[in-house]
């Protein structure tokens, strides 16, 4: 298992598979204050990505990969803010 | 050309080939579902993988015929003859464009006016503004690219005069269960300069997310080759929009050149990967047997005796030929298609012609699934189209005609393979006014083909195979369609070079019947060998009737030529010796060893001096300075490395 939960923090760890996204939304849903360590987390799941991308928990880091710091990180570091543009359609 | 490309066109073919097969179903049964959801899958694969290329005018107008395919579907717009035949134009011409992609690489000039003409008949049909519609099909707006390049800042800047490629990405709702990953796609993604990531729809409450539905949209930049990043794609292409956005300073970089001297490329074989696992298996036996032979010259080595080891290498040898035998036939097998691939192209063709010429066709296929050598099946293609051609053209009598005569009113053609022994035979049948040995007669002798003295002395069916004369046409009105300069000539000749036999059978007033028969395969040919003093030459079995003795004193001198009587009918004899102006042997034999052969539409006996053993060859043609050798159709190398020529008794006669 690439999620676990320690104490009021859900650690992602190494290649974060598909079946994570359930576990990880469950305790996300539980509880909305709990914090997500991605610092060793090596790829997301794109199914695990989106729950963080929905619920935007606070989030720890940075994660190693370069990658994951690079194009990942940024979709959940950043407050959403209301696309201009394309998404208006 | 590269792999992406090369895909494409494969499997353009197919779609297109399976969108036609469906349309034409349709129009036979307007309401079956299967053709419709078939042809609708296929034309939005199509429309899809276009969009992976530089070919917008194709995707635009697929993309008419997908909306139209929808609402007919969904019954907001009856189906009707010209609801399809828009839809068949619309396929006919991504067709040619394929072909001419095939070509060169890209769309012609005119593909852009062609396909917004094609897109407007199409949307017509909709009962929408057209104008309004085709706006709102492709003209992407690029609002989202801009964007990304001022995220990207610095990244961006430093290649700020490369081209770049902009991704979109929206990944379908269900793409988890179909085991993709659309981060690990955009993670494999060469020279990424900016992703952006961000949902498809609003998110969801909290309590009402399935982790498993995805909604993601990723839009990226990279500086990689556009190429690279389709290939990446490839899987998902209707998920996904490229485009290739020129260097920074905007200017669009003037068309790509097409390599010229890209040739139409190698045609690919596909074959049943069980044929594939037949041939493992049997090379998997092959090694086994060359083990068996390692060991028995180990025990020779040991001292095996004279007689053991013979009987090994009987044994072994047995084993082995079997498997050559055997492999062979694999190999064969691998080569063999059925008739289909070729047959399903002509219902269109046939449709269209019939169109053309407003007649009324009743167009059936009959053993597409027969087999043959694939040099053969295709080979088959030009010449089935010419006769299916006259048979429409000239066969289909007008429906007035008809009526008279008491038939339906649709005129029935029937294209049909089946398997003759050996053989494969095709025919075009149709039930129309047949052919008129009279007129025939008559115009043969206006153009020059027979004689009158010869026209005379034929029969009705001999007369009715003049259609077949080089120079013979009967059409009294020329088409575009059949008077394009090949007769049925050419359909004997192309018959001829795959190794068959073009016949017609017509009566009048009822149809006609053309048929070609043809080898399997083009490859193995079974020769009887013959001897002629210490030389051994080949006949192919084919013509052989059978192998006679006939004593020197039943041989008739006929002037200064010889015949002998065989089954109560007298047969010309003709001496291979002579043949081959190779000197006879000395001493007359008391009996002569006869071949009794066909030799065009009479039979022969040759005389020859030795019967030798019937084999199966690997037959090779006779090429370059060779191929112009009379009297030889081909050599193959025997056992003992020399080579046996077989020869073509017809037209060493002459």
């Amino acid at each position: 298992m690439s999620v676990r939960l320690d104490g009021n923090v859900i650690i992602l760890e190494g290649a974060c598979r598909v079946e994570d996204a359930e576990p990880l939304l469950g305790w996300l849903q539980a509880d909305r204050d709990r914090m997500v360590d991605l610092s060793n987390a090596e790829h997301l799941h794109a199914a695990v990505l989106q729950v963080l991308m929905a619920l935007r928990p606070a989030v720890s880091g940075p994660a190693k990969d370069p990658f994951f710091r690079d194009w990942i990180s940024p979709a959940l570091g950043e407050a959403p803010v209301g696309d201009p543009g394309s998404r208006a359609r | 050309m590269d792999d992406l490309l090369q895909h494409f066109i494969v499997e353009a073919h197919e779609l297109i080939q399976q969108a036609t097969d469906d349309l034409l179903a349709l129009e036979r049964a307007p309401r079956a579902a299967g053709p419709m959801d078939s042809a609708l899958r296929a034309v939005h694969t199509l429309k899809g993988s276009v969009g992976l290329f530089d070919f917008a005018p194709m995707g635009i107008a697929l993309h008419a015929a997908e909306d139209l395919l929808g609402a007919l579907k969904e019954k907001r717009v009856g189906i009707d003859a010209h609801a399809i035949d828009s839809l068949l134009a619309c396929i006919g011409q991504a067709e040619r464009w394929v072909a001419t992609i095939e070509q060169t690489g890209q769309l012609p000039p005119d593909a852009a006016e062609e396909g917004y003409r094609l897109a407007r008949v199409l949307r017509s049909q909709l009962e929408e503004d057209p104008a309004q519609a085709a706006d709102a099909i492709p003209q992407i707006e690029l609002g989202w690219i801009e964007e990304l390049r001022a995220r990207s800042g610095n990244a961006a800047s430093k290649t700020q005069d490369a081209p770049l490629v902009a991704i979109r990405y929206t990944p379908r709702a269900d793409c988890f269960f179909a085991g993709d990953d659309p981060i690990a796609l955009l993670r494999s993604v060469p020279g990424l300069v900016a992703v952006r990531l961000s949902n498809r729809d609003p998110w969801p409450p909290a309590a009402e997310i399935d982790p498993f539905s995805c909604n993601l949209r990723i839009e990226a930049l990279s500086s990689a080759e556009p190429d690279r990043v389709k290939a990446i794609f490839r899987f998902v292409p209707d998920q996904v929009s490229i485009h290739e956005i020129p260097s920074a300073a905007g200017l669009q970089a003037p068309g790509a050149v097409p390599d010229a001297g890209r040739s139409a490329g190698a045609r690919t074989l596909r074959v049943d990967s069980a044929r594939i696992d037949q041939l493992a298996d049997l090379v998997g036996e092959m090694v086994v047997a060359k083990n068996a032979l390692a060991h028995l010259s180990r025990q020779f080595e040991d001292g095996l005796d004279r007689k053991h080891l013979a009987q090994g290498l009987h044994a072994s040898h047995a084993a082995i030929e079997r498997l050559v035998a055997e492999l062979h036939g694999a190999v064969m097998d691998v080569r063999m298609m059925p008739m289909r691939d070729v047959f399903r192209r002509f219902p269109r063709s046939v449709r269209e012609i019939a169109g053309q010429l407003g007649k009324a066709i009743d167009f059936s296929m009959e053993g597409e699934n027969v087999e043959a050598d694939k040099a053969v099946v295709e080979g088959l293609f030009e010449p089935l189209l010419h006769i299916l051609r006259n048979a429409v053209g000239h066969g289909a009598e007008p429906e007035l005609v008809r009526r008279e005569a008491g038939k339906p009113e649709k005129t029935r053609i029937v294209l049909r393979a089946y398997r003759d022994g050996e053989r494969v035979s095709v025919e075009v049948e149709d039930d129309g006014g047949g052919i008129d040995p009279a007129a025939i007669r008559q115009a043969a002798c206006e153009r020059g083909v027979a004689s009158a003295d010869d026209l005379e002395r034929m029969g009705d069916d001999e007369a009715v195979d003049l259609i077949f004369a080089p120079g013979f046409s009967t059409a009294s009105e020329v088409t575009d369609l059949s008077g394009r300069g090949v007769g049925m000539d050419a359909v004997r000749s192309a018959s001829e070079r795959l190794g068959g036999q073009a016949s017609v059978r017509s009566r009048l007033g009822l149809g006609t019947t053309i048929r070609l028969s043809l080898p399997l395969t083009i490859v193995m040919t079974k020769v009887m060998a013959v001897r002629l003093g210490q030389d051994l030459y080949g006949i192919p079995l084919e013509g052989i009737l059978e192998t006679a003795l006939v004593p020197a004193a039943r041989i008739l001198p006929v002037r200064d030529a010889e015949a002998f009587v065989w089954r109560d009918r007298t047969l010309p004899l003709v001496r291979l010796a002579d043949l081959l102006a190779i000197p006879r042997p000395p001493e007359a034999p008391q009996n002569l060893k006869v071949v009794v052969m066909a030799a065009g539409d009479d039979l022969v006996g040759i005389t020859v001096d030795r019967f030798a053993e019937k084999m199966d060859v690997v037959m090779r043609p006779m090429t370059g300075i060779l191929a112009r050798m009379q009297g030889v159709v081909g050599t193959t190398l025997l056992g003992d490395g020399s080579v046996l020529m077989i020869l073509d008794i017809p037209e060493l006669i002459g």
